[in-house]
Formats: C-alpha cells, structure tokens, sequence
C-alpha cells in the first residue's frame, strides 16, 4: 500500500498523489477496491433545453397566425405551409418525448393534433372541417390503434387500460358535437360515437375487475 | 391475469422523489469486501434465493394522481459488475424497473438501493441475507459437498461463536440513540425474518406480504403502540415537536460540481477501537464525537467562517430502536445539532469540547418522548385529509420546497449505521463494510464491522479539502487510517490510465 507522509495516511489503489492532498505518496502501488469509472456526459440538459426552445417556438408560430386576417384572404397557402410545419414538430417532439410509454403518446397525440386542427380550422374562416371529419375520425383510429399497438408489442394489460380508457372517452366527444349541430356530416361523428359505446361497454363488461383495480390505484387518496 | 398489488407511498418517502435531482439521485450503497474475488455466479444463485425472502424488493414505482405507489412486479434481478459510479441513479420515471441493484468488484459485494424504498438498516437486512447465503453458497462450492435446500437448513447458530458484548459507549443517555449495534445473528437474525416468507410461498401468500412489507413504516408501528399505549393508560403528549430554528447564519460548504454529477466519494478506514477511546475520553458517543471532528475539519478546509459562523448537522435516528417495528421501509428521524464557532475561548472550539456541545443537543432531542412525538406528528402527516387531496406534481412541489428550506440550515449530515455482526460463515469472510450515500452537501456514513470503521465521505464537489482535514485530525491522534477514493476529475482518470 502506498502512503501520504504529509497526511500521514496509507492510500488504496494505483494513486501517483495523494487524493486529498495530492502530495507524492511513497511506497508500492496495488490495486484499490474500487473501479475507475470514465466519465460519462448525459446529453439530458440539451436535450431539455432543446425541447423548451422547440415548445416556445410552435407556441409562438400559433399565436403569429392571430395577427393576420383570418380566412384565405389572409396569407394564403403560407398559412398552410406554417402551420403545418409547426404541427409536425409538435407531433415528432410529443412522439419523441413520451416514446417509452406508446399508449399514453397516443394520447397526448389525439389531445395535441385535435387541438391544432380546430384551431387550424378557426384561422382559415371555420367551415367546422375539423370537427366534422378530423377529430371523430382521428378518436376512432386512436382507439383502434391503441388495441393494434398493444397486441403488437405485447403490452400488459395494466400499461394501456388507462390511456385505452382516455381514447375511448374522448371518442365519445364527437356525440356531442353530433346533438349540439356542430357538423356538416353526421356520419364521421356516428360512426366514432358507436364504436366508443361499443368499447366503453366491452370495457366495463369484460375487464370490469381490471378497470375498477386500476382506477382505484391511479385515483387513490 | 393477475391484478398486482401496490401500497401507496408514505409522505416520509415521498420526499426522496421530491427532492431527487441530477445531482443527488437519492441512492445509498452498502458494500461487504469479503476475502476473496466475488463469484458473480454464486452471487446470482444468492441474490435469487434473497429476493425471495424480500417480497418489498420486487416493487416497482409508480405514478398515480395522487400519490406515488409501489407495485409488486415479476421482474428478476440481475448482479452486475460495478462499472458505474457509486450511487447513480436508479429510478426513471416512466420506466418500471426494480428499485435496488446488486453489483460486485473484485472483492465486494455492493447493494444500491433508491432511498424511497427503504432506508441503511432495511437494506441492511437485505445485504446481510445476500452475504449470508452467499458464503454459505460458496462454503458447499469449495467443500463439494451436495447443496442441499437452502430453507430447509437451519439458520447458523452461533452458540459456540458468541457475539462479544457491545462495548460500552458513551456516558450520555441519547448515547444508545447513535450508537446502534446490528448483531444479526441466531436470535435476532430470527427476529427479524421470521415473518419472511419462503422462496415457495403461494402467490396469494405473496401478494398479502407484499401489501405488509410495502406499508408505510409509521402505520406499522401504531397498532402496537395504541395497543401498548391504551394498556399502560399514558396519556398522550400535545403538541408537535418544534424544530429549533437556527437564527444564526449557518455555513454552507460550496465548491466545483463534478464533471458528470457523479457522487464524490473518498472512504476512510481504520480500527474502530483507537476511535472509540478518543470518543471515551471525551465523554460522548463516537457519533457525536465524528460530528465534532466533521465540523472543525470544515472550518478548517473554509479558511476563514466570515459572518456564517454556526455549522448545523442533521443526524438520523433509527426509530425502530424505539419503536419495534420489522418493516424494511423509511423509518427514521433527524435530529439537527449545530455549533457556533468563535463564541468562547478557543478551548470552547476544541473538538472535545464541541463534541460535548453536540452530545448535549442530540440526548435533548433523542429521548424517548420527544420521538414518540416525532412518530405521533409523522403519523398523522400520514392521515392528514390535506395531504391526501392534494395532486401529486403540486405535493412534490411543496415538499421540494421544505426540503430546500431544510437544507440551507445544514452544513453537513452524518450517519452511523453502527456496528454490524453478520451470521457466520458470512461473518469470517467478510471485513470491511460500507456504507455511503448520494449527496447534495458535504456527507459521511460511518458502519463498523470486523473492528474496522469505515467512514465514507460523499460530496458532490470535487473538493476533498475537509476530507484531508478530517484524515488529519484523526491521523494526528494517533489513529491509523487508510484513505480509499473513486477517481472522479478527468485529470484523476487519466492519471489512473495504463
């Protein structure tokens, strides 16, 4: 074991100087009780502000558009390319960041792109597009799409009840849109409404136990 | 399928979720050197046998509106060689993983567990189970004798091998409150597990000792107190223990953060006897005594105190000291002492002399009644109907901005898990053990084991500076101590390059 004369210790391991003192340490070497672990830099602080940048940045190209004129008598097709641009980021980051949890970034997605659409749909002189045919039809794939993903990845049950819950009630939204006269077209809006009842009711019906289980968990007080 | 069982997270642990942040992950690890190079196979095959004895150690974490909870999971754990610094962290949000680890170098076996699972002498419980059978694993490898069922043995009894008698520390009554002795041997190992269940439990019989072993700490207790208290008719003290407030300014140890974030840590060693005879001739326990030398050390690395002269120092106390109790979960209090420099004679500022100062503090606040009061305040935080209704992200808030709050009147923490005995053959095979702790101030944890003590200093600075000091002060005395440190700084690192 080597020594440090000046802090009259003795010193572990394969140290030229001394650790606290770093003074010259006599004495022979050998190899200490613990290992030499490199550095390592996380790429977390960038990759949060990088994030913070890219919200700040949609949010504000959203916001840009209230300046102009709504409807095409405004910017046109710039518009379009905007917005577009700024939803796609939106939807890249949100699928970026949630990517360890797929069910609940299907449910951010669904909240996030109906969001947007109405929105899109208010600047370019409201022809109720979005809730006619975007979001009924975007709920519906979403709960479809949930059951696929979770098969696909052999999801436990436990992972995406919740999210699959949340998909199914925000399906049922369309209905309401459908008896407050807000749509063009029913049929979009019907079929979604059906298939969410139907879910709801297969939900209730054949996992009734696990809903109940689950909800008491996430809702305990 | 299978519906898992959870028990929500008590407030106390809530706390290391709040309070977790790049720097300190909250982890603390516990380490056995035994006498030879770890054989990571045995190690798996004991670490298997351990896990299921330890229903708590299967839980994950998990975020609910509420509260956070644990859940019972199937996972496996895997022992690792340590290839990571010591105490990174270990709970992701989003990713349901285990909440300890079991990794080895050359001759030691470490446990790294996430401190809202349970705290040094829970895990200590899990770490002497592991050494256990690991030895006694490797004692049927070198026999070649057949293995034969590992439950059906009988635990080691130690009748030809008695412990030695505590040796006496300290004159002061608060001394028993610091200076714990782990003798995990014949009675007490079976004291202790006698409620663990056997590999071979039927699932239902899991899940039962799951919800048992995850409960809050503080509700395992005050059954038995209630039954105890309503027994002997005591009535019950009013008022909740006030923290003294410190008006003084209170030093605050600054310096460079590592590069990565990574823990700081340098372990000192040394025979615990030459140790305690130092705390002895001054009259106070070796916690306090260590405190003592803590404090002037720091003064000493700092120069000159300017006008932040008093330096505060939180100290656990294990509450299951006093308040029996078999649970694994977080289930102790701080105590906070603090010393003002410069306010008498020097002698007033002799370690001696603040050693004493601290000791009286610390007996003040370590008396039965005033933690009694402490466990009756931790209970009803637990019950308080506030605290249930609040949303989680916002309890985190609150309790991140109480912990800041604590923080800023501490200059350092020091904790002694004690003296440890282990079961035999565990016990002849193992020397030293450790026991350190992410930080976010300047820390030392102090265990004893094989008549070695072990204090191993975490920092998230680079500096060493009140580590030299303390070697110093006690290498000065007449104390042989041999200093130990990770490599940390990219110029430390590329010193230890081949």
């Amino acid at each position: 074991m080597r020594r440090c004369p000046a802090c009259a210790v003795d010193v572990e391991g394969t140290w030229a100087r001394c650790p606290l003192c770093r003074g010259d340490l006599t004495g022979e070497a050998a190899p200490g009780p613990r290992p030499d672990v490199p550095l390592r830099f996380s790429r977390r602080r960038v990759l949060r502000a990088l994030f913070l940048v890219s919200l700040g940045v949609i949010a504000l190209s959203f916001l840009a558009q209230l300046l102009f004129r709504p409807g095409p008598e405004g910017i046109g097709v710039l518009r379009s390319l905007w917005l577009g641009i700024a939803a796609l980021w939106l939807v890249v980051l949100m699928a970026v960041r949630k990517r360890r949890n797929l069910a609940k970034s299907i449910v951010y997605l669904v909240i996030l792109v109906s969001g947007v659409s109405v929105y899109w749909d208010y600047l370019s002189g409201w022809t109720a597009w979005s809730l006619t045919y975007e979001v009924p039809i975007l709920c519906a794939a979403s709960v479809i799409g949930l059951l696929v993903t979770a098969r696909v990845t052999r999801m436990k049950l436990e992972e995406y009840l919740v999210y699959s819950g949340l998909t199914v009630l925000l399906g049922l939204t369309p209905i309401v849109f459908l008896a407050l006269g807000w749509v063009t077209t029913p049929l979009p809006s019907a079929i979604c409404g059906a298939l969410c009842v139907v879910a709801v009711a297969l939900l209730l019906t054949v996992r009734g136990a696990a809903v109940r289980h689950e909800l008491a968990q996430r809702l305990h007080l | 399928m299978s519906r898992r069982h959870w028990v929500r997270l008590d407030n106390a642990s809530n706390i290391f979720l709040a309070a977790r942040s790049d720097v300190d992950p909250k982890v603390f690890r516990m380490s056995a050197e035994t006498d030879h190079e770890v054989d990571p196979v045995l190690l798996q095959e004991a670490l298997d046998i351990t896990y299921a004895r330890f229903p708590l150690y299967h839980a994950v974490l998990r975020r609910g509106v509420f509260w956070y909870y644990l859940q019972d999971s199937d996972l496996h754990p895997q022992v690792r060689p340590d290839l990571e610094p010591s105490c990174a962290p270990i709970y992701q949000s989003d990713r349901r993983t285990l909440l300890f680890r079991v990794l080895h170098h050359r001759r030691r076996i470490s446990l790294e567990v996430f401190h809202a699972l349970s705290d040094g002498t829970g895990a200590l419980w899990f770490l002497t189970d592991l050494v256990t059978v690991y030895a006694r694993l490797r004692a049927r490898a070198l026999d070649g004798t057949t293995a034969q069922d590992e439950e059906d043995e009988a635990r080691p009894g130690s009748a030809e091998r008695p412990d030695p008698a505590p040796e006496a520390v300290g004159t002061h009554p608060g001394a028993e409150a610091a200076e714990e002795v782990h003798e995990l041997a014949v009675d007490s190992f079976a004291h202790y597990f006698r409620r663990r269940s056997p590999p071979a439990a039927s699932p239902a019989e899991h899940e039962a000792e799951f919800s048992r072993e995850a409960a809050p700490a503080v509700l395992t207790v005050q059954e038995a107190r209630q039954r105890e208290r309503s027994r002997r008719q005591v009535r019950a003290a009013a008022g909740p223990a006030a923290p003294r407030p410190s008006a003084r300014r209170v030093h605050r140890v600054r310096g460079t953060r590592t590069p990565d974030f990574r823990t700081r840590v340098v372990e000192l060693s040394m025979p615990v006897g030459p140790v305690l005879a130092l705390a002895k001739r001054e009259g106070v326990a070796l916690t306090m005594y260590l405190t003592a030398v803590f404090f002037d050390a720091v003064r000493r690395s700092a120069g000159d105190l300017g006008a932040a002269r008093t330096m505060g120092a939180s100290v656990p106390v294990n509450l299951r000291q006093f308040f029996p109790s078999t649970s694994a979960r977080n289930f102790f209090a701080t105590i906070r002492v603090e010393h003002t420099f410069g306010e008498g004679d020097a002698a007033a500022d002799a370690v001696g002399a603040i050693a004493r100062h601290l000791q009286e503090e610390f007996d003040a606040e370590a008396t039965p009644e005033k933690l009694e009061r402490r466990l009756r305040r931790l209970i009803r935080v637990e019950r308080l109907p506030f605290a249930r209704i609040v949303p989680r992200p916002l309890k985190d808030a609150l309790l991140r901005a109480i912990n800041h709050g604590t923080n800023r009147g501490l200059t350092v923490a020091v904790s002694n898990l004690g003296r440890v005995t282990l079961p035999e053959p565990a016990e002849s095979q193992v020397g030293r053990m450790l026991f350190e702790v992410s930080a976010v101030r300047p820390q030392f944890c102090a265990m004893s084991h094989a008549g070695q003590l072990t204090l191993a200093f975490t920092s998230p600075f680079v500096q060493t500076d009140h580590v030299r000091e303390f070697a110093r002060l006690l290498s000065g005395a007449g104390v042989d101590v041999t200093v130990a440190a990770a490599r940390t700084t990219e110029e430390e690192l590329a010193e230890g390059a081949p």
